[in-house]
């Protein structure tokens, strides 16, 4: 009996642990790191881990989860609340629309899709952000942060996939 | 039986299809409607913003410690390399000090006297609030730190922020024991401030890059490169002579200010809860920070 009860606990603690590990992620990286400059430009980690678990495991990042994860960063980090709510949202609605696309394909695909991903983020991001402002910023910094988060991306998904296996995986046997 | 199962999935499935549809539309609808409360600055956004930070913010001042430990190590290494140089340039400037000591002294026994023969009443003093830094500026919309100082060390909403080089800007949200502060380099920050010898009113306007712009002013105001610029008190919003920055350019663009303050570095902050309100045109001496205040 109490056995079933703990499987059962085990069981949903590691169908969170997406989300609950991307929102460790995103407080993390709101931590000051004391580079000169790197405030400015810091790596969207939301948006990797968003794209990382609706490209393998849809079923436990549903629309929500991204919705939840992005007002999470918008409070954050500061910028404007619901931002990276729709950002997030828009994310994992169009890599799950597309997944049968994914099935299959090499890391490099897929990498080349996240930056696609990630320049089409900023650049939503950057219009709205110019819209709710009413002033014309300069995109420089906004393709910096998406350029160097794309170069990020790897070994963030190499981190992600170690926390799949270690967690969400013995769900599957 | 079997039948009647796949007809029930075929009445069931679309009907989830279509609640899935609208729940993304739902979402979609609902972010924007956050943003646009956001935008309208409504309190209950700002409410919620606070008691969350509020909620993380002893996890995230526990873990920005061991970042800010390892920081300081670093640097540590890194002064040793130029020990020598800085011992030269402190050498220098201590010399420097030491004058202005003297003078600030003499400006000070003349202030007094003149008090006495004026029979002033003094002012009450300024009061600060010292907070860390627990959270950076991130994202590339916003320039803002989280600190771990609110409400129950007096810090409120619209507070100056300062360390020992200068103004860093102001409490924008206030929560019961963190807060959030705009820099002065933020798109949507505005300081009234003045030059410190030519006494020209302007209005430093951040717009997200690291030189903040002066605006509100007529181009021949008579401002020059390397001009200090300090708060002007206007608005009774902040005290009057802090420190602020140095004019860095003049030309088609505006002219910029280069602040004192290191953003990049940010660890220990402290916030003026307290200043006197009748200070409009009283100067900070230049050589002495905003802790001399008294």
């Amino acid at each position: 009996m109490i056995t079933a009860a703990f499987q059962r606990l085990d069981r949903s603690a590691r169908l969170l642990a997406p989300f609950v590990t991307s929102v460790l992620l995103v407080m993390l990286s709101a931590l000051p790191v004391y580079l000169p400059g790197y405030g400015q430009v810091a790596v969207d980690v939301g948006l990797m881990t968003v794209f990382y678990w609706a490209i393998y495991r849809p079923d436990l990042f549903p629309a929500i989860a991204a919705f939840v994860l992005g007002l999470w960063q918008d409070i954050l980090v500061g910028s404007p609340i619901g931002l990276h709510a729709l950002i997030l949202l828009l994310a994992n609605w169009a890599i799950v629309s597309q997944r049968t696309f994914f099935q299959g394909k090499s890391f490099a695909v897929i990498w080349w899709c996240f930056s696609l991903v990630a320049l089409a983020a900023a650049i939503v991001s950057w219009i709205i952000v110019c819209a709710l402002n009413v002033t014309l910023m300069s995109p420089v910094p906004v393709l910096f942060q998406a350029a160097l988060t794309v170069g990020v991306f790897p070994f963030m998904a190499w981190l992600l996939a170690r926390a799949q296996h270690a967690i969400v995986r013995p769900l599957d046997v | 039986m079997k039948h009647r199962a796949v007809s029930v999935a075929k009445v069931t499935v679309p009907i989830r299809a279509l609640l899935n549809r609208f729940a993304l539309l739902f979402l979609i609808i609902a972010a924007f409607a956050i943003m646009l409360l956001g935008k309208a600055d409504t309190l209950v956004v700002e409410r919620a913003r606070s008691s969350v930070v509020d909620a993380v913010a002893p996890v995230m001042d526990a873990l920005s410690r061991p970042i800010a430990t390892v920081s300081e190590g670093v640097g540590r290494v890194n002064r040793f390399f130029t020990v020598y140089e800085e011992n030269a340039q402190l050498r220098e400037q201590n010399a420097r000090l030491l004058e202005w000591q003297s003078a600030a002294l003499a400006l000070a026994a003349e202030n007094s006297t003149f008090r006495k023969m004026l029979h002033f009443v003094p002012e009450r003093g300024t009061s600060f609030a010292a907070a860390r830094v627990i959270g950076d500026s991130g994202g590339v919309f916003v320039r803002s730190v989280l600190i771990n100082g609110g409400t129950v060390d007096g810090i409120q909403k619209g507070d100056a922020v300062v360390n020992g080089d200068g103004l860093i800007g102001r409490v924008a949200e206030s929560g019961r024991r963190s807060g959030r502060v705009l820099l002065i380099s933020d798109l949507n920050s505005r300081i009234p401030v003045v030059g410190e010898k030519s006494r020209v009113r302007a209005i430093l306007a951040g717009d997200n890059s690291p030189l903040p712009k002066l605006s509100f002013l007529s181009p021949n105001a008579g401002l020059e490169v390397g001009d200090r610029i300090v708060t002007s008190g206007h608005g009774g919003v902040f005290p009057a002579g802090l420190p602020v920055g140095r004019i860095s350019s003049i030309g088609d663009g505006g002219i910029r200010v280069q602040p004192f303050a290191d953003f990049y570095r940010l660890e220990y902050v402290r916030i003026i809860t307290e200043f006197p309100g009748e200070v409009a045109g009283r100067i900070v001496p230049s050589a002495a920070g905003p802790s001399q205040l008294q």
